[in-house]
């Protein structure tokens, strides 16, 4: 029988990311740019995950784009979905047992409810960009740090700094007159990290928390605001090495889903 | 005539309402501006003029506006002054603001400070007391100011027949609204989310009677088609306003289709008929009086959450799959009565998503994202 390749492209606000499946459970390649809707990002993730696995578009039997800049790819693509759905399906992938999914992205925070794969339930925050990675991005700017040095600064905190979480401008405003106070920056560090998980954690009890809690998309990494979360929370939260990549694979593993049925 | 071309005219007319005020204008009539909510817009009718609906703008910014307006003043109202004083409806012959929200009490002092210069501008207190004798009593005095207020505008008394007749004009108007509204459900392959907010849209800026002429005709021909197998998936809607098209073609790329809805410049409007009365200023306030399920309205039964079981049952009765909650920003009433409508809607089992929503979004990405999300969950329901 045929092998059946599938892609799946994650458009993010500020990262495009790819996943290439084989016979939607062999992950044949991967490529993350870390630019995303509206640049260049997208069609270099798509050439470099080709690149990786040595195979053509043609190749494909399937395409599937998702995130914010996904309507982007109508051409390329051989259907879109919201990566909510995406991040269900990658997280129920991962972790077979999962019933919370929290994915914090660049723009925006969304807390899923995982009911046997199937995303049942969902919230996503407003407008306003307190708790999601723009956050982290503004913060760190600020604190003149690299976003991806903010879990091991915050680690090394001794003191308690509460932080605003209710307003990027406001908490920015916040970080500034700590640092001319001479706060120490690990402490402010861990102050952002559980204003972060404040917000996020009032999202995820409007959704209602339920074992397993898996957490998704880039900010996951930053292993300051997983702790946070699981002090607010009380629950373990898990992630995964292919965090960032988890849209991309729920979207790959929904085109082998469609081949596999048309089959 | 055909259902194409019905729409088209009703979409003609929801889009460019200054145009319709300058039509009326040409045609020698006087128009009056009309707030939300609940204003008795027969009385203008009865006085011979034509009332024109202000819910704000999906296109204006706010700008003059802001020297009147706290920030956290929803976009509707601070819109509505915006047109009214950046020369967008300056041919009005007067405007009517009601007071029923926490917002429009105090911006019907701003409209008379910032308006009184142009144009006479009518004050309107409905009585949340509605029901007893005195409170029937309060909505009439009410009722009897705007009346005069009117008079003196249209330059000519209106007698109890004129407002009778109003009653009726009205009364047909809302009846036809209401059979749209199910047809529309019913043949929600032709009156998509679009076309169907702009039809109900063009009520608020044509004159009553041949509207509902043309509304009949569009009712008549959905009536010779046959229901249709709807395969997507069908919601009710909810909130103050829907009617920004590029937020509604959402709905359709995703095929969702609106089966009923607790709009307040929709259905809401057109719930509550006014009874037949010899005092025709009574049916009005008996009408008002009727008013139900309203989330700015004193309800003494209020504990038990009749409201949010109301819309609960509407997503059920109507072959909705679940609820899409448009939340006005910042609008305090509405975002207050929220934790209840979720009760009920969480105990009724019916899903919803909440959006936040102003007049002056112009990027729907993320709304984009719910709803094609929400889209996958109802599917999974179904």
């Amino acid at each position: 029988m045929k092998d059946i390749y599938t892609l799946g492209i994650d458009v993010g606000s500020t990262a495009s990311k790819c996943v290439m499946l084989k016979n939607g459970t062999e992950i044949v390649a991967k490529s993350l740019i870390g630019v995303g809707a509206g640049t260049s990002g997208p069609q270099r993730a798509i050439d470099e995950v080709l690149a990786a696995a040595g195979k053509t578009k043609e190749e494909m039997d399937y395409i599937l784009a998702t995130g914010y800049g996904r309507n982007s790819l109508l051409e390329i693509a051989d259907k879109q979905m919201s990566e909510l759905s995406c991040h269900a399906r990658g997280a129920y992938f991962l972790f077979p047992e999962v019933h919370t999914v929290i994915d914090i992205g660049g723009q925006d925070v969304k807390v899923l409810h995982i009911d046997q794969g199937m995303m049942t339930n969902f919230q996503m925050n407003d407008k306003c960009a307190a708790g999601t990675g723009r956050f982290l991005d503004v913060m760190a700017r600020v604190l003149e740090v690299k976003v991806s040095d903010l879990a091991e600064l915050g680690a090394k905190s001794t003191k308690e700094v509460g932080i605003s979480s209710t307003c990027t401008v406001f908490a920015e405003s916040e970080v500034i007159s700590q640092l001319a106070m001479a706060t120490d920056k690990c402490d402010i560090i861990n102050g952002i990290h559980r204003s972060v998980a404040s917000r996020v954690v009032g999202l995820a009890r409007r959704v209602g928390v339920q074992d397993q809690v898996v957490m998704t998309g880039g900010v996951a990494q930053n292993t300051g605001i997983v702790h946070a979360l699981e002090e607010e929370l009380g629950h373990t939260v898990h992630t995964s090495p292919l965090t960032q990549y988890n849209g991309a694979l729920g979207a790959a593993l929904f085109g082998w889903e469609k081949c596999s049925r048309e089959q | 005539m055909s259902i194409e071309i019905l729409l088209n005219e009703f979409k003609t007319v929801a889009e460019n309402p200054a145009k319709q005020l300058a039509d009326f204008k040409a045609a020698g009539k006087k128009v009056i501006g009309v707030l939300p909510y609940y204003a008795p817009e027969e009385l203008v009718y009865a006085a011979g003029m034509v009332p024109m609906g202000i819910w704000g703008s999906n296109t204006k910014t706010i700008s003059m506006a802001k020297e009147y307006c706290a920030t956290f003043y929803c976009t509707i109202a601070q819109l509505a002054l915006e047109m009214l004083l950046d020369g967008t409806m300056d041919q009005l012959d007067g405007v009517i603001t009601p007071t029923i929200c926490d917002t429009l009490r105090p911006m019907s002092q701003n409209f008379r400070v910032a308006l009184s210069h142009k144009l006479p501008v009518i004050f309107l207190a409905h009585p949340q007391n509605r029901f007893a004798d005195y409170g029937l009593k309060f909505t009439m005095d009410q009722y009897g100011n705007v009346r005069k207020e009117l008079e003196k505008i249209a330059g000519k008394e209106m007698t109890n027949e004129d407002i009778q007749n109003a009653i009726r004009v009205y009364n047909a108007s809302r009846a036809a609204r209401r059979k749209f509204v199910k047809l529309a459900s019913d043949h929600c392959d032709v009156i998509t989310a679009t076309k169907r907010s702009a039809v109900l849209k063009a009520s608020w800026f044509m004159l009553k009677d041949e509207y509902t002429e043309k509304l009949e005709a569009l009712n008549a021909e959905l009536e010779k088609l046959p229901v249709c197998d709807w395969k997507g998936t069908k919601v009710v809607t909810s909130g103050i306003v829907c009617d920004n098209p590029k937020l509604l073609a959402i709905f359709e790329e995703n095929n969702i289709a609106i089966a009923a809805d607790d709009v307040a410049q929709e259905t809401r409007a057109f719930r509550v008929d006014a009874p037949e009365n010899a005092d025709a200023m009574m049916s009005l306030a008996l009408q008002f009086a009727a008013q139900d399920y309203e989330v700015l309205l004193y309800d003494k039964f209020s504990s038990q959450n009749r409201r949010g079981e109301f819309v609960a049952n509407l997503v059920k009765e109507s072959g909705a799959q679940g609820l899409v909650l448009f939340m006005q920003q910042f609008c305090d009433p509405e975002e207050m009565e929220y934790p209840s409508l979720k009760k009920a809607l969480d105990d009724a089992g019916v899903a919803h998503i909440k959006l936040g929503v102003d007049q002056q979004m112009r990027d729907f990405g993320q709304a984009r994202t719910a709803i094609q999300a929400f889209g996958d969950v109802l599917e999974m329901r179904k």
